[in-house]
């Protein structure tokens, strides 16, 4: 009996994201017919690209103790200088490096800041975030910019059956998950977010760990402004309003702890797609655009309330343990 | 944990009030200092909107180019930021620094209503634009009508939807004057009269393109078919035909926006999208300039008056197309 209790209580513990995805898909698959069509699928997992490649930086970030609220902007920026290089070159090689450049540069001074500077992340990143918006205006006067030709190829185009946004995302997340877990780079991207004094303590370069956090978030946001403008077949300086706070959103309900340390690659993937669920299926069903946001609202609140109650439970059980052991030792 | 929670909740809840701060409101030209020359200047602002809503930057470029063909007027142009809060402080802000007229391009018309009648109480000349605030006794408005804008739509798809239709709406910000009036024409000149036609979705894309996308690409698969895509403004039109782009069964879909932007004259012309209504920033902008020189210059005391609202269909695009080359808005 106690086996069995142990048993769910470490499926609670370590799968309980998947497990309310999977209860998630069972109930929208039931809600509409249409939730399960491969291309309903397919959908949802293209219009999912983009900001679940920048809930992934955004996770490496939070694990490190950062946050990046500039990427939906810097996005943008990203976005329009490689649609303009397209323009001007003809080359999408070109167009995709120009908008790597652009997101990296903006989070080199985003780890300037906040590294060297010592600047509160979301003071930082926040005006690099109306700096970045900013400077997208200004360059295209805020006009969209058309007639993209086949630029559009790495937003709508496909291999075989699979949406090309789709393979950036796999490789994104397949990437992210490898240096997390099994480099040096990984384990001390957790140590600095978990205790920042103890990783200088125990000889890890805090630097080096936040100026490549922010360069390797640069490049995802970079790419992500390729595949948005493409997908959109424009080049919009107001587009991607607020995605930084999806991405968020997603790293959050995946369990990624706003108090460093916490988190993992499968965590804000399933967190990207519950989000992407309910966004899916009430627009399927044709919930009211005020319904929606409310719905939204509920489960990030939902999500933080569950992060700090099992935080609170941890504690307690490792303060007992300790009680415990001292106890045991008297 | 808690320290932390705390903290970021209140930089959620700061951000919008720092975000207007990255971007203050400075002028976009230099202020001018007083002039000693002969001919009298006279300052004007130029309140806009939003400088990130695509059709007030438009708006915004051609108020600008359009005032230095007046050499005695100096025009400063200030970014509300879509705040009402921060627009109301402008205009404050132009009433303090002595301006000769104000125009206010109102984020949402009640709103700056009365700070419009303190422009006209302290003696300032005031023109709403864009939409116009009206019944301010002694101010003056330039502007295109939302309502008939959306309603030469409507009525040329009273004809053109066919039977049983089904069709999906994307609105703009909930709230917003222009999007609240296009619906409601839509509404009383359309839906009214054609109750065989069932709204099969309805969201609010906020008139952006990639926000219409999404909605549009669950709509088709929630949908066997849809007859036609009603849009309050032409960016969120060409959101969703991007989706079914190639799709010979959307071939025929019939779809409405407003504004004539370049991207719906395009579609137009490529026989994709069915008709929109050109809001042409560059006529709002010479008759503002047009009426401002009036008023400072003693010829009017007050003047309200409208730009057209033609409807752009197939037939007539290449027209419109060649106004706005002509204008440099089309490249």
């Amino acid at each position: 009996m106690s086996t069995g209790n142990n048993f769910w209580t470490t499926i609670k513990k370590k799968y309980s994201i998947y497990l309310i995805l999977i209860a998630l898909f069972i109930v929208c698959s039931l809600a509409n017919p249409n939730f399960l069509s491969v291309n309903n699928l397919t959908n949802i997992s293209r219009q999912l690209a983009v900001t679940t490649i920048l809930a992934l930086g955004a996770t490496m970030l939070i694990i490190s103790g950062m946050l990046d609220l500039s990427s939906g902007s810097v996005l943008a920026l990203a976005g329009v200088f490689a649609v303009s290089a397209y323009k001007t070159t003809g080359s999408l090689f070109i167009a995709i490096i120009v908008g790597i450049l652009t997101a990296v540069i903006c989070n080199i001074i985003n780890a300037l800041m906040i590294s060297t500077f010592k600047a509160p992340p979301f003071i930082a990143t926040l005006a690099m975030l109306t700096v970045s918006r900013g400077v997208a205006l200004l360059f295209t006067k805020g006009q969209n910019i058309l007639q993209l030709g086949h630029f559009t190829v790495l937003g709508q185009g496909s291999i075989g059956v699979i949406p090309i946004p789709i393979i950036f995302l796999v490789v994104i997340a397949v990437f992210t998950w490898y240096l997390l877990n099994h480099t040096r780079f990984g384990r001390s991207l957790y140590a600095v977010g978990g205790n920042e004094e103890a990783s200088i303590a125990s000889g890890i370069n805090v630097h080096k760990v936040k100026y490549t956090a922010f360069i390797i978030n640069g490049i995802f946001v970079g790419l992500a402004g390729v595949l948005f403008m493409s997908r959109v077949n424009a080049g919009l300086p107001n587009g991607a309003i607020n995605y930084e706070f999806t991405a968020l959103t997603a790293a959050i309900i995946g369990g990624t702890s706003f108090s460093g340390g916490v988190g993992t690659v499968g965590g804000t993937l399933a967190g990207a797609f519950i989000v992407g669920f309910l966004d899916n299926i009430m627009n399927l069903t044709n919930v009211d655009s005020y319904m929606q946001q409310i719905v939204r609202g509920s489960i990030i609140a939902l999500a933080v309330i569950y992060d700090i109650h099992t935080r609170n439970r941890r504690a307690n059980s490792m303060l007992g343990r300790i009680a415990d052991k001292g106890a045991t030792k008297k | 944990m808690k320290k932390t929670l705390l903290s970021v909740f209140s930089m959620l809840l700061v951000i919008p009030l720092l975000a207007g701060c990255g971007t203050t409101s400075k002028p976009a030209t230099p202020a001018p200092s007083d002039t000693a020359s002969s001919q009298k200047t006279y300052k004007v602002a130029y309140i806009a909107r939003a400088q990130s809503d695509s059709f007030a930057a438009w708006l915004a470029n051609s108020v600008k180019d359009e005032a230095q063909k007046y050499p005695n007027i100096k025009l400063e142009v200030f970014d509300g930021q879509a705040n009402d809060d921060k627009e109301n402080s402008m205009i404050e802000n132009a009433i303090t620094s002595k301006y000769d007229l104000v125009i206010v391009q109102p984020n949402s018309g009640e709103s700056q209503r009365p700070y419009v009648e303190k422009v006209v109480n302290a003696g300032i000349f005031a023109i709403t634009t864009n939409a116009r605030i009206s019944g301010i006794k002694g101010a003056s408005s330039v502007d295109a009508q939302p309502y008939e804008q959306a309603g030469v739509n409507a009525r040329a798809a009273l004809t053109q939807v066919p039977q049983n239709a089904k069709v999906v709406v994307l609105q703009g910000p909930s709230g917003n004057f222009h999007a609240d009036e296009r619906r409601k024409s839509w509404q009383k000149e359309f839906f009214d009269k054609r109750p065989d036609v069932k709204i099969v979705g309805e969201q609010i894309a906020n008139w952006n393109k990639d926000e219409a996308m999404k909605y549009m690409e669950d709509w088709v698969q929630a949908n066997d078919k849809i007859d036609a895509v009603i849009s309050m403004n032409d960016n969120m039109a060409a959101g969703a035909l991007e989706v079914v782009k190639g799709n010979p069964k959307y071939e025929h879909m019939l779809a409405y926006g407003v504004d004539g932007t370049a991207e719906a004259m395009f579609l137009i012309k490529e026989g994709r999208m069915t008709s929109t209504c050109l809001q042409n920033a560059n006529e709002l902008a010479e008759k503002l300039l047009d009426s401002s020189n009036k008023l400072l210059t003693g010829k009017e005391k007050e003047i309200n008056t409208d730009i057209g609202n033609p409807l752009v269909n197939k037939d007539n695009v290449d027209q419109y197309i060649e106004i706005l080359k002509k204008s440099g808005t089309i490249k």
